[in-house]
């Protein structure tokens, strides 16, 4: 099914991963950069990149640097910052017309890749560090975003769950890092950070669009110039947990709906053979409308207008988010708990295995119509040093019968429930 | 089956009205896996005020139509997502003021993906006890919203807006109104915009065209519909002035939340004059407003605006304003600066070097945008609705001059035009 593959190959320490193809109209690049989740260097590692699309030697000011991608066919460019397992990634994108759908002067790639490279390795200074006025309103702009995570209930519930749930490790850690650490970061010290960041972080470089492995290694080379680093491998930090208790917080603040969420977790993370079992265990707990928790919170009762679970193989939790009214959270607990015992008991029809793997087969087919989907996919062997491609996690699931799933389940337990109410007492 | 080929894009459309009045269109993508569909009816929450040709008029509750979206997911024989997820297709739909679209991607079985879509919408099943039951769930999708403070913001500018026009109306009604609903109700509006004639059916994916258009074909052969005269939509007149000034909602946020925009008087266009004015108007508001300009830059420094400042233009035959704004500690101040600085280039007009860098953004951001199967089935349906069509917006875009940008600046900056919405911490 996959007609196409990356070609893989390191330039001075930066791994580079290149799918030549005519099928998209653009040249997409992503490039991680990973370090390791950590109290300590967390807030100033969120808040480069904010400094970093501020303005680069050439470009200096804003304007100046976004006039740039203006011209260049206005050129997508953007940032993510987030967690992936123990490690927080920084993620810049770049998404640059092929020059052959527009008149342009300049090749668009080779254009893209000497911008990337300056916002990387050339920012904009002030003597030996960053310049001053980029780091304070930075400094805000991150602030704020920490501070704004509330506004939107969902969102803020389904962290407060990871949160608590995790209490104990790094990944309780927000990827923007942490609000109070904010005020003690300076231009200079932030430019340290960059340093040691830019030294140690973990770079691998994508290119999907219509070049080879050959243009971008010299399109590298000379665009990066990071001399003589070494390219090192992820290495999961990963080991199974075993739940004592169901914790359960609430939390009170004013709104209407009540969020429920559950944190869950397994042993079984992306790296093992049993990770098709634990999709297809997602897949039938609540990854889909025909899922257990769909059918039986929603349709069965009309308890919630959502109601769904989640699975992530890097770190070994599944998530459980549902939007209810206050006073049926009982109610809304007991069913879906009622719903993880079934899939303990193994009570799965042959039904629910059919489309569930139907639904994961269309989920991995549709990744090649996508080039970020493929190297988001792709970007899961390097994170977990498992290469699987999608083929074979297609027959892996394929080949998945109800007792591997009940075995899957057998792995989960349920960590932390976790409801965020409104401010009175309810009767 | 017609088809038309556009160079520039590398892209080939298929398209065919059918005898009972359905517009398809298929559009082939060599080398992709995946097949998009949708299913649209021109049909949305303004409709709610309606006659069709000999019959009666009619009015209807608030949120109907995304009450009806709902219930067409279920059939005699149980949900429609079990049947989807069968043949390994994720289906959903939505309802926006104009349309409902019903919609799935998948990866194999189109054939019999696309004969399941058609069918299901084309076969209502509505119960008085199913209908009871789809209560609970819609409120709490409205509960939901009411909690979400981006959604509060943007549906309070539009309410300060327009003081009759249904745009006013939250899509999914209110608690109160839909209890009113009934399973005779929803056949009324379903016999009314679920003719054929008034659906379009839009298919994009590694597909062929001429099997599909002969699937398409016989299951519709199958179904009779007698012909439909005109729907007419009634919509009381509406002022050309804007509501309230100022509107305010409580809830709990981090920062204020402010929106704002200007209400077009000027109204009723369709076809390739509202292409060309939301066309214009958005590369406008780039121009004024967008994240490379010196405007911008300030207010960022200034601490005023975020990341999360945008703009956007939203218009049909009956309503057309532009919504600008994010998150804000002051919006007062913030709208005292953007005056401030919007004033003189109202006299000045725009440069043409930065004319020229804007449009090319936004041919950038169109030629990105066909990468996608979602989005060019969703734009394309909306640009045939108001009889335009998406694949001639390059020609368009390059055809726009800086005085035409000018002009629309100069009309649609009208400060006794403006409606502010803001969202505060109780």
């Amino acid at each position: 099914m996959t007609n196409h593959v990356f070609q893989h190959g390191n330039v001075g320490g930066i791994r580079i991963h290149v799918l030549p193809t005519k099928t998209f109209k653009t040249y997409a690049i992503s490039l991680y950069a990973g370090v390791p989740l950590a109290e300590e260097t967390v807030t100033p590692t969120a808040l480069i990149p904010f400094v970093l699309r501020r303005g680069t030697a050439s470009y200096p000011e804003t304007t100046q640097f976004r006039e740039r991608l203006e011209e260049l066919y206005g050129a997508g460019f953007g940032f993510d910052v987030y967690k992936r397992g123990d490690y927080q990634i920084i993620q810049f994108r770049m998404d640059t017309i092929n020059d052959s759908f527009v008149q342009s002067k300049e090749s668009l790639l080779g254009e893209s890749f000497a911008f990337l490279g300056e916002v990387l390795t050339r920012p904009v200074l002030e003597g030996d560090s960053f310049r001053t006025s980029y780091v304070s309103t930075e400094r805000e702009t991150v602030r704020k975003k920490l501070e704004a995570i509330v506004n939107d209930k969902i969102r803020y519930a389904a962290e407060r769950c990871i949160e608590e749930m995790c209490r104990e490790e790094p990944y309780r850690l927000h990827p923007l890092g942490q609000r109070g650490d904010l005020d003690a970061i300076t231009p200079d010290s932030l430019h340290q950070s960059y340093l040691s960041w830019l030294d140690g972080a973990i770079l691998d470089l994508y290119v999907v669009g219509d070049t080879s492995p050959e243009e971008v290694q010299k399109l590298v080379e000379r665009h990066f110039g990071l001399g003589n680093r070494s390219a090192s491998p992820y290495q999961s930090q990963f080991s199974p947990k075993t739940v004592m208790d169901v914790r359960t917080v609430e939390e009170r603040m004013e709104v209407g709906q009540g969020k429920l969420n559950m944190g869950l977790r397994t042993s079984i993370t992306y790296k093992d053979d049993a990770y098709a079992h634990a999709l297809m265990y997602n897949g039938i707990l609540g990854g889909y409308p025909h899922s257990k928790l769909f059918v039986n919170v929603r349709e069965k009762e009309s308890l919630a207008y959502y109601a769904s679970s989640r699975y992530d193989g890097h770190k070994g939790i599944a998530t459980i988010q549902s939007g209810i009214e206050i006073q049926n959270y009982n109610k809304a607990v007991d069913i879906i708990r009622k719903q993880l015992d079934e899939m303990k008991n193994g009570n799965i029809s042959d039904l629910e295995l059919s489309q569930t793997k139907a639904m994961i087969r269309n989920l991995l087919s549709e990744i090649q119509d996508s080039a970020f989907e493929m190297i988001a996919f792709d970007f899961n062997r390097v994170l977990s040093g498992k290469d699987r491609s999608t083929e074979e996690l297609m027959s892996q699931v394929e080949a998945s019968g109800a007792e591997d799933v009940k075995r899957a389940a057998d792995t989960v337990a349920l960590d932390t429930i976790y409801f965020l109410t409104g401010q009175k007492e309810e009767s | 089956m017609e088809q038309i080929h556009y160079d520039r894009l590398q892209e080939t459309l298929y398209h065919e009205v059918l005898d009972n009045g359905l517009k398809v269109y298929v559009l082939p993508k060599p080398g992709f896996k995946k097949t998009y569909a949708t299913f649209a009816t021109k049909y949305g929450s303004v409709d709610n005020h309606f006659r069709v040709a000999g019959g009666e008029e009619t009015s209807v509750p608030d949120g109907i139509a995304h009450f009806l979206e709902h219930k067409m997911f279920e059939e005699p024989e149980g949900d429609i997502f079990a049947t989807f997820a069968s043949n390994g297709a994720s289906a959903n739909a939505f309802t926006s003021f104009e349309q409902t679209v019903y919609l799935f991607s998948a990866t194999e079985k189109i054939e019999t993906n696309i004969e399941t879509l058609i069918d299901f919408v084309q076969r209502p099943y509505f119960t008085d006890q199913n209908v009871e039951k789809e209560k609970g769930i819609i409120g709490q999708e409205i509960n939901m919203y009411a909690d979400n403070p981006d959604w509060r913001v943007y549906f309070g500018l539009i309410e300060a807006m327009y003081q009759k026009n249904p745009v006013r109306i939250d899509i999914a009604g209110t608690v109160e109104s839909i209890s009113t609903i009934s399973k005779e109700t929803l056949y009324t509006c379903y016999n009314a915009f679920y003719h054929p004639s008034n659906m379009l059916l839009f298919i994009v994916g590694g597909v062929d065209p001429e099997s599909v258009f002969e699937l398409v074909r016989s299951n519709q052969a199958r179904k009779s519909y007698e012909r439909q005269g005109e729907i007419e939509r009634i919509f009381e007149q509406e002022p050309e002035q804007v509501g309230v000034k100022r509107l305010e909602n409580k809830l709990a946020v981090s920062m204020p939340k402010c929106l704002f925009g200007f209400k077009e008087k000027e109204i009723g266009l369709s076809g390739k004059a509202a292409v060309r004015r939301d066309l214009t108007t958005k590369l406008m508001l780039d121009l004024l407003l967008g994240s490379s300009t010196a405007l911008y830059q300030k207010l960022y420094d200034e601490g005023l605006i975020s990341d999360s400042f945008g703009h956007e233009f939203n218009s049909s035959p009956q309503y057309a304003f532009s919504a600008i704004g994010g998150d804000t500690k002051d919006p007062e101040l913030l709208l005292k600066r953007i005056r401030e600085e919007i004033d003189p280039l109202l006299e000045s007009g725009f440069a043409e070097r930065d004319f020229i860098r804007a449009r090319n953004k936004k041919i950038g951001g169109y030629l990105r945008m066909l990468n996608s199967p979602e989005s060019i089935a969703h734009e394309f349906t909306r640009y045939q609705f108001r009889g335009g069509d998406l694949f001639d917006v390059l020609p368009e875009y390059e055809s726009i001059s800086l005085e035409e940008v000018n002009q629309r600046l100069r009309e649609h900056i009208d400060w006794s035009q403006l409606a502010v919405s803001v969202v505060v911490n109780p």
